[in-house]
C-alpha cells in the first residue's frame, strides 16, 4: 500500500517538474521554435508544431545590412569579459584585506553591499553626462566600467565569504617562510579558491551580458550590446518574427550555455551572493 | 621607529618588538590591496553622486552643462509635487509587493513538492534555473512574440477556447507584467528555499516522528519556523530587484498603455531622455536615492532585531 502511494507520489512529482520547467521556459522554447520555423509556418493559425526546420532566419540576422548583429555579439562578449575581469581584479584583493585584516569591514563592505539594493537608474543620468564630457559615450570601455560596477557588490560579498572559508594555516605557514602578502594571495589563496572564482566569474559574465538599461542609454551605434540590439530588430523590422526570434536566440545562447554547463557553480554563487548580502 | 626599517626577518618575531612591526607592515599591504577598489568606486560613484547633487539644485540644460546656475531647492519641490512621480512609485511598490509574494509562495510550494526529486537527481535543477540566465530585456522580446495577437501561442490557444483578452490592454497589463516577472524569477526563490530546506537537520524530523508527530505537524512546527530566515532573505532580495524593474516592461509596453506600467526606473528614464528635464530628473533621482536608503536602513534594522530575538 505504502509502496503504491510512493510510486504515485513520484509520478506526481515528475509531472509537476515537467509542468514547472515547461511554463518557466515557455519564452525560450517558443523563441527557439519560432526561429527555426519557415515564415509561412510562423504565421499559421492554429500554431503548427510539425515543420521542416530552417536556418534562414539566422542567416538573415547575421547578414542583414541595416542591423550589424555580429558587431553586437562582439560588443557584448568584450563588455562581459572585460567587466568580469575588472570586477575580479578589484574585488578579490579587497576581499582578502577585509577577510584577513578586517580593513574596511565596517565601511567598504556595507557600502558596496548596499549598492546592490539601490535602483541603478539613479546613476543613469550622471553617467550619461560624465561619459559625454569624457568621450566615453558609445564605447565598449564605458560599458565595461558599468558592467564592473554592477558586478562589484556580489563579487565582493562572495569573495569575502570564499576567503573566510579557506584554512588560514596554509597562509600562516607561507608567511613564516617569508612570503609577502601579494605572494600569499596569488600563490596560495587564488589557486585554493579556483572553483569558487570560476563560479563568481560565470555569474558576473551572465549579469554583465544581460545588462540592458545602461546599454540603452549610453550606446547608439558602435558599442551596442546584444540585449539592446535585439530590441532594435523588434522596432525596425516590425512583424518579421522569424529574424526577431533568431536574434533573441543568438543573444541568449552564450549565457545560457555557460550557465547550463556550470549550473552547480552557478547555484552556489547565486545562493551565497544572496545569503551573505 | 628606526628599528622597523631594518627589521623584517622571522627571527625578530620571537621578541616582542618584531611582532608589532610585522603587523603594521601587513596592515599597509592590506591597505594597498583594498586601495584599487576604493579608488575605483570613489571615482565612478563619487563623481556621479556629486553631479547629481550639483545639478539637482541648478537650472541646467544640455547647453549649460558646464555652467549651471544655482536655483536652490526648486527642482526638489517640483519633483516631490509631481503626481506622475508618485504614480510611478505606486506602480513600482504594487508591482514589487505582488511579484515578491507570488515568487516566495510559488517558490516555497515548488521547493517543498520537488525536493525529493531534486535531491535524487541534482542535474534537474539546471532546467529550473534556466530562466535566470536570460536577460530580462530579451524576456520582454520573447513575450512580445508569445503574446502577439497574430502569431503568439497564448492568444492563439485562448482564442480556440473562445477567450480574447487583450493581455497588454489596460485591464490585463498589470497582471501580465507581474506574471512575467514571477515566471522568470521564481526559480531563484526555488533555489534559495531548496537550499534552506536542505540545511534543516534531519534529526529534528526523526525526533518529532518518534514523539508521534504527523507530516502536517512536522511542517508547521519544524519546517516553517526554521525556514523563516530563508523566506525573509528570498523576499528581501526579490523585492529589491522587482522594485527597480525596467527591462522587460520597457521592451514590452514602454511604460504604457498611457502610463499604466510606468515604474520609477522608467519614469526617470523618460523624464530625462524623452523630455530632457535635466534638473528635475536629477532631483527625482536624488529623492529616489534617499527613499531607497531609508527603506534599506529600516529593513536592515528590522532584520537584525528579528535575528537577535
Amino acid at each position: 500500500m505504502t509502496r503504491r502511494v510512493g510510486t504515485i507520489g513520484w509520478a506526481l512529482r515528475w509531472a509537476l517538474f515537467a509542468v514547472v520547467v515547461l511554463v518557466f521556459n515557455l519564452p525560450i522554447i517558443m523563441t527557439v521554435v519560432t526561429a527555426l520555423k519557415p515564415t509561412a509556418v510562423i504565421n499559421a493559425s492554429p500554431p503548427q508544431w510539425l515543420f521542416v526546420p530552417t536556418l534562414d532566419h539566422f542567416v538573415t540576422v547575421l547578414t542583414d545590412r541595416a542591423v550589424d548583429f555580429p558587431l553586437y555579439l562582439f560588443n557584448s562578449t568584450v563588455i562581459a569579459l572585460g567587466g568580469t575581469l575588472l570586477a575580479l581584479v578589484l574585488s578579490i584583493p579587497a576581499a582578502y584585506a577585509i577577510a584577513r585584516y578586517g580593513i574596511g569591514k565596517r565601511t567598504v563592505l556595507p557600502l558596496v553591499a548596499n549598492l546592490r539594493a539601490i535602483p541603478l537608474v539613479i546613476f543613469a543620468i550622471p553617467f550619461y553626462l560624465m561619459y559625454q564630457v569624457m568621450g566615453l559615450l558609445d564605447t565598449r570601455t564605458g560599458l565595461i566600467i558599468i558592467a564592473c560596477i554592477i558586478n562589484l557588490p556580489v563579487a565582493l560579498l562572495f569573495a569575502v565569504g570564499m576567503i573566510q572559508d579557506l584554512p588560514i594555516e596554509i597562509e600562516e605557514a607561507a608567511r613564516v617562510d617569508g612570503a609577502g602578502t601579494l605572494t600569499v594571495l596569488w600563490r596560495i589563496v587564488v589557486p585554493l579558491a579556483q572553483p569558487m572564482i570560476l563560479a563568481l566569474a560565470i555569474l558576473s559574465f551572465i549579469y554583465a551580458w544581460n545588462e540592458f538599461l545602461f546599454g540603452l542609454i549610453l550606446t547608439t551605434r558602435d558599442a551596442v550590446p546584444v540585449t539592446v540590439g535585439a530590441t532594435f530588430f523588434t522596432t525596425s523590422w516590425g512583424v518579421r518574427w522569424g529574424p526577431i526570434a533568431a536574434a533573441a536566440t543568438l543573444s541568449v545562447l552564450p549565457p545560457m550555455v555557460l550557465g547550463l554547463l556550470c549550473y552547480r557553480y552557478l547555484g552556489r554563487a547565486l545562493t551565497a551572493g544572496a545569503i551573505k548580502g | 621607529m628606526a628599528r622597523q626599517d631594518t627589521a623584517g626577518s622571522v627571527a625578530l618575531d620571537r621578541h616582542g618588538t618584531g611582532r608589532r612591526f610585522r603587523v603594521t607592515r601587513r596592515r599597509r599591504d592590506a591597505l594597498m590591496l583594498a586601495a584599487p577598489l576604493v579608488v575605483f568606486l570613489g571615482l565612478w560613484l563619487g563623481f556621479p553622486f556629486l553631479t547629481n547633487l550639483v545639478y539637482s539644485v541648478s537650472e541646467v540644460n544640455f547647453e549649460t552643462l558646464r555652467a549651471p546656475s544655482f536655483i536652490g531647492l526648486d527642482n526638489y519641490a517640483r519633483a516631490i509635487q509631481d503626481s506622475a512621480f508618485w504614480a510611478a512609485m505606486g506602480f513600482s511598490l504594487r508591482f514589487a509587493v505582488a511579484a515578491t509574494l507570488a515568487q516566495v509562495l510559488l517558490g516555497l510550494v515548488i521547493a517543498l513538492a520537488l525536493r525529493p526529486l531534486l535531491v535524487r537527481h541534482k542535474a534537474l535543477m539546471a532546467l529550473i534555473l534556466l530562466p535566470l540566465m536570460i536577460s530580462p530585456a530579451l524576456i520582454g522580446v520573447m513575450y512580445r512574440l508569445i503574446l502577439n495577437e497574430f502569431v503568439g501561442v497564448v492568444p492563439q490557444y485562448l482564442a480556440m477556447v473562445g477567450l480574447y483578452p487583450n493581455l497588454l490592454g489596460p485591464d490585463w497589463v498589470f497582471a501580465t507584467v507581474v506574471a512575467i516577472e514571477v515566471l522568470q524569477w521564481t526559480p531563484f526563490a526555488i533555489l534559495l528555499l531548496f537550499t534552506a530546506l536542505q540545511n534543516i537537520p534531519t534529526e529534528l524530523y526523526d525526533a518529532a516522528r518518534v514523539d508521534g508527530a504527523g507530516p502536517w505537524q512536522c511542517f508547521w512546527r519544524i519546517t516553517l519556523p526554521l525556514l523563516v530566515p530563508g523566506l525573509a532573505i528570498t523576499a528581501f532580495v526579490r523585492f529589491i530587484d522587482s522594485f527597480r524593474v525596467f527591462d522587460h516592461i520597457f521592451v514590452l509596453t514602454g511604460g504604457g498603455p498611457g502610463s499604466l506600467t510606468t515604474s520609477v526606473s522608467i519614469y526617470i528614464y523618460r523624464s530625462f531622455f524623452q523630455q530632457q528635464q535635466l534638473g528635475s530628473a536629477v532631483a527625482t533621482s536624488m529623492v529616489l536615492l534617499v527613499l531607497s536608503l531609508a527603506a534599506l536602513y529600516a529593513s536592515m534594522r528590522l532584520m537584525l532585531r528579528k535575528g537577535e530575538a
